[in-house]
C-alpha cells in the first residue's frame, strides 16, 4: 500500500518492484505455493488510504501488508490494521511517532526512523560538509517539521535561521530572500519532491551557491527531474542501502528484471517481502501466526540485520544511512554517514 | 515576527509579491468578466490557466528548445508557446462555455446549477491532465510535477542595492500591465467592448438594441481565456514548471482578488492581484510562508468589512474612463 501514482510515486515504485522480485524469485523455488501479491494505490494521501485499509483488512486472505509507504497515510491506517491483526512492515514510513505514539502492535519498518535520520543529518552538514552556517527549512508536514526540529538540535547554534513552507506551495521568494540576507553555507530542506523542485531552482535563480541537502523525502527520481540543473550538486540523505551495496546479485537481478537500476527503498521493498515470505514458507497461514513470526523474526535482509524490538522497529545500531549526490540529474551514493 | 528583515528588503519583497500578484491579477480578470456578465462564477478558469501552462510545454517540447538554444530558437519558440497558451486557453474557456453552460442557460437553469457545473468542468479537465492523457499518452502527463525547459536565464537587471529586481519579475509585471491595459481599452473604447458592458449592464435592453448576446458571451470567454493564456505563458517561464492541479490554488487565489478589488470590475482585478500577491509575501517574511493564506484571507475579510463590493466595487457596466 503506498503511493504508486502522483508527485511522489518515485519514492515509492521501486519498492514495490523490490517485493515483485523477491516474491519471483521465491515462487521459482517453490512452485507448489501460490501467493499474490495486491496492489493499493493511496497517492500518499491518507484519505485515500484509509478505505484501501478498510477493504484489506475485512478482507481474510491478506496476511501481511507492505507499507504504509509514507507516514502520513500510515497513522491514518494503522489503527485498523491493529484491531483486524493485520501485520504491516512498512518500507519507508519514517516518522518517529509512529512507533511511540499510540503504539499498533501490527507495526513493523525495516528502516530507520526520523530521529535516527535527523540526527545523522546534523552530523552530515557539521562533519562531512564542515557547514558553519545552516539555514534550516520544513514544509510543515508531519514529516518535515520534526525532521527539521531534529536536524536543528544536532546542529544548535550553527542554525543561523529557519523557516517554513507548505504543501502546494510553488512560489517560495519569501524564504529565498530570508536565505539570501542570511547567507548560509549549506541549506537543509526537509519536505517532498514536489516543492523542493520549485524552491531549489528559485534559490539558485536567486544566486544562492549554498550546499543544498535534503531528506529521504527527495529521495528517488522526481527530485532531480522537478528542480532540473538547479538538482545538480545537491544531497539527499536516506537511510537506505544503495543497491549495488546489497549484498547477492541483487542489483543485478533487479535490472534484469525491469529494465533499470534500483531506485529508493528497492532492496527494502525485497526484504520486506522476504520476511513476509519466511513466514509463509516457516507455516504461517493466517494473521496471527504471520504476527507472531514477524514479531520474533531475526535474519539477514540485503541492507541490514532485522530483529524488531517490541515497538516494531529495528535496533538503531543497524540502521544505515547514506548520503548521495546528484551528478548528471540523477542521486549517486556518496558515502555512509559516520555512526555518531 | 521578522520586522527586520521585512523593512531591510521591503523593495525585494515588494518586487517579489508584485510579480505573485501580476499572475494572480491576470487570471482574476477571467474571473471578473464572467462574473459581470453573466453573474457566475467560473471555477473553470483555474483549469483554463492550467491547459495554457501544457501548451507551453507542448511547444517547447515539439521544437526542442532548451536553455542551452540558440537565441533565434529561444525568441521562436517563446513567442510561438505565448500564443499556443494564448489560443488553447482561450478555447478551451470557450469550449466550455459552449458545450457546459450554454445548453444550462437555453433551459433557464438556476444559478446553483451553473455553479455545480463549473466544478465539474474544473474536475474533468484536471483529471483528463492529471489522468486520462496519461493512460493514452503516458508522460509528461499524469500526476508528479513536471519541469518546463528555462529557456531565459534568470539575471538581475536592475540592482538598486538591497533591491535587485530581475528580468523574469520585469518580463511578468510588464507583460501583465500591457495586456491589461489593452483589455481595459478594448473593453471601454472599442464596439465590441460597449457591447460586453451593454449585456453586462442590462442584458433584456442590449437585446433589444440589438446586441447578440450570445457572442457577447463568448466574446467574454474568450478574453478571459487569453488572458488566462498570458498568465500561463508568463508563469512557466518564471517558475519553469506546471502539474495537473497546478490551476486550483492559482485559481482559488485570483477569484480571491477578483472579490478583494471588487469581482466584476476590470482594473479591481489588477489592484486586487497586486495586493494580494504583496500581501501574501510580506506575510511570508513576517511570519513563515505556510502564514500567507491566513494573511492573504484575514485581509479579504477586513476588506470585505468595510467594502463589502471589494476596493473599486463591482461594476464592469458603469466603468468608465
Amino acid at each position: 500500500m503506498g503511493a504508486l501514482s502522483g508527485s511522489n510515486a518515485s519514492v515509492v515504485l521501486p519498492s514495490v518492484n523490490g517485493a515483485k522480485l523477491a516474491l519471483k524469485q521465491w515462487s521459482a523455488d517453490n512452485d507448489d505455493c501460490e501467493i499474490s501479491l495486491e496492489e493499493f494505490d493511496t497517492e500518499g494521501d491518507p484519505a485515500k488510504a484509509t478505505p484501501a485499509a478498510t477493504k484489506m483488512a475485512t478482507d481474510e486472505t491478506f496476511i501481511g501488508v507492505m507499507g504504509g509507504a509514507f507516514s502520513g497515510e500510515t497513522r491514518a491506517t494503522k489503527a485498523t490494521f491493529d484491531d483486524a491483526g493485520l501485520t504491516m512492515i512498512s518500507q519507508s514510513a519514517t516518522a518517529t511517532d509512529l512507533t511511540t505514539e499510540e503504539p499498533a502492535a501490527v507495526f513493523h519498518r525495516v528502516i530507520g526512523y526520523d530521529e535516527v535520520q535527523g540526527a545523522a543529518i546534523g552530523r552530515y552538514l557539521r562533519d562531512v560538509a564542515g557547514a558553519k552556517k545552516v539555514f534550516v527549512v520544513d514544509d510543515s508536514t508531519t514529516y518535515g517539521e520534526p525532521l527539521a526540529t531534529k536536524v536543528k538540535d544536532e546542529l544548535g547554534d550553527l542554525v543561523v535561521d529557519s523557516d517554513k513552507t507548505q504543501e502546494g506551495q510553488t512560489e517560495f521568494s519569501a524564504v529565498v530572500s530570508k536565505i539570501e540576507s542570511a547567507k548560509p553555507d549549506a541549506v537543509f530542506y526537509a519536505g517532498y519532491a514536489a516543492e523542493a523542485g520549485p524552491f531549489l531552482k528559485q534559490l539558485r535563480d536567486a544566486g544562492v551557491t549554498a550546499t543544498f541537502v535534503g531528506g529521504d523525502g527527495l529521495y528517488g527520481a522526481d527530485f532531480p527531474k522537478a528542480a532540473g540543473d538547479a538538482a545538480e550538486g545537491a544531497i539527499v540523505t536516506c537511510p537506505c542501502l544503495p543497491a549495488d551495496k546489497a549484498e547477492g546479485t541483487f542489483g543485478a537481478d533487479y535490472e534484469a528484471e525491469f529494465g533499470e537500476a534500483p531506485g529508493a527503498y528497492a532492496a527494502e521493498g525485497f526484504d520486506v517481502m522476504t520476511i513476509f515470505l519466511a513466514g509463509i514458507k516457516d507455516g504461517a497461514r493466517d494473521r496471527k501466526a504471520m504476527e507472531e513470526f514477524v514479531d520474533g523474526y531475526t535474519g539477514k535482509g540485503l541492507t541490514k540485520d532485522y530483529a524488531f524490538d517490541d515497538k516494531g522497529d529495528v535496533a538503531e545500531e543497524n540502521v544505515v544511512i547514506w548520503s548521495y549526490k546528484v551528478t548528471d540529474g540523477t542521486l549517486t551514493a556518496e558515502q555512509e554517514i559516520p555512526k555518531a | 515576527m521578522d520586522f527586520s528583515s521585512l523593512i531591510d528588503q521591503i523593495g525585494e519583497h515588494t518586487a517579489n509579491g508584485l510579480t505573485k500578484g501580476a499572475i494572480y491579477a491576470l487570471v482574476a480578470l477571467g474571473y471578473t468578466l464572467v462574473y459581470g456578465v453573466l453573474r457566475l462564477i467560473n471555477f473553470a478558469h483555474s483549469e483554463v490557466f492550467m491547459v495554457g501552462t501544457w501548451a507551453v510545454l507542448g511547444v517547447y517540447t515539439v521544437l526542442g528548445a532548451t536553455g542551452g538554444s540558440g537565441v533565434g530558437l529561444v525568441i521562436l519558440a517563446t513567442a510561438l508557446a505565448a500564443l499556443a497558451a494564448v489560443v488553447a486557453s482561450a478555447s478551451t474557456a470557450l469550449i466550455v462555455e459552449r458545450v457546459a453552460y450554454r445548453p444550462l442557460r437555453k433551459k433557464n437553469a438556476p444559478p446553483l446549477i451553473f455553479l455545480i457545473t463549473a466544478i465539474g468542468c474544473s474536475l474533468v479537465l484536471v483529471e483528463l491532465f492529471g489522468h486520462v492523457f496519461r493512460v493514452f499518452f503516458g508522460p509528461p502527463f499524469g500526476r508528479a510535477l513536471v519541469s518546463i525547459p528555462s529557456l531565459i536565464d534568470t539575471e538581475v537587471w536592475l540592482d538598486l542595492g538591497k533591491t535587485s529586481i530581475t528580468n523574469m519579475q520585469i518580463i511578468v509585471v510588464v507583460g501583465a500591465v500591457v495586456m491589461m491595459v489593452a483589455l481595459d481599452t478594448f473593453v471601454n473604447k472599442t464596439r465590441l467592448g460597449r457591447g460586453v458592458r451593454a449585456v453586462a449592464q442590462d442584458p433584456d435592453t442590449a437585446a433589444l438594441m440589438g446586441v447578440n448576446q450570445d457572442r457577447v458571451i463568448m466574446l467574454v470567454f474568450i478574453l478571459g481565456g487569453a488572458m488566462a493564456g498570458v498568465a500561463a505563458i508568463l508563469y512557466t517561464m518564471n517558475y519553469d514548471i506546471t502539474k495537473f492541479d497546478i490551476g486550483f490554488l492559482i485559481g482559488v487565489k485570483a477569484f480571491t482578488a477578483a472579490v478583494l478589488g471588487g469581482i466584476g470590475n476590470l482594473r479591481g482585478a489588477l489592484v486586487g492581484g497586486l495586493l494580494l500577491g504583496v500581501v501574501e509575501v510580506y506575510s511570508s517574511t513576517l511570519f513563515s510562508s505556510n502564514w500567507e493564506d491566513v494573511t492573504a484571507f484575514v485581509v479579504l475579510i477586513l476588506v470585505l468589512m468595510f467594502r463589502p463590493t471589494g476596493i473599486l466595487g463591482e461594476s464592469l457596466g458603469k466603468a468608465r474612463a
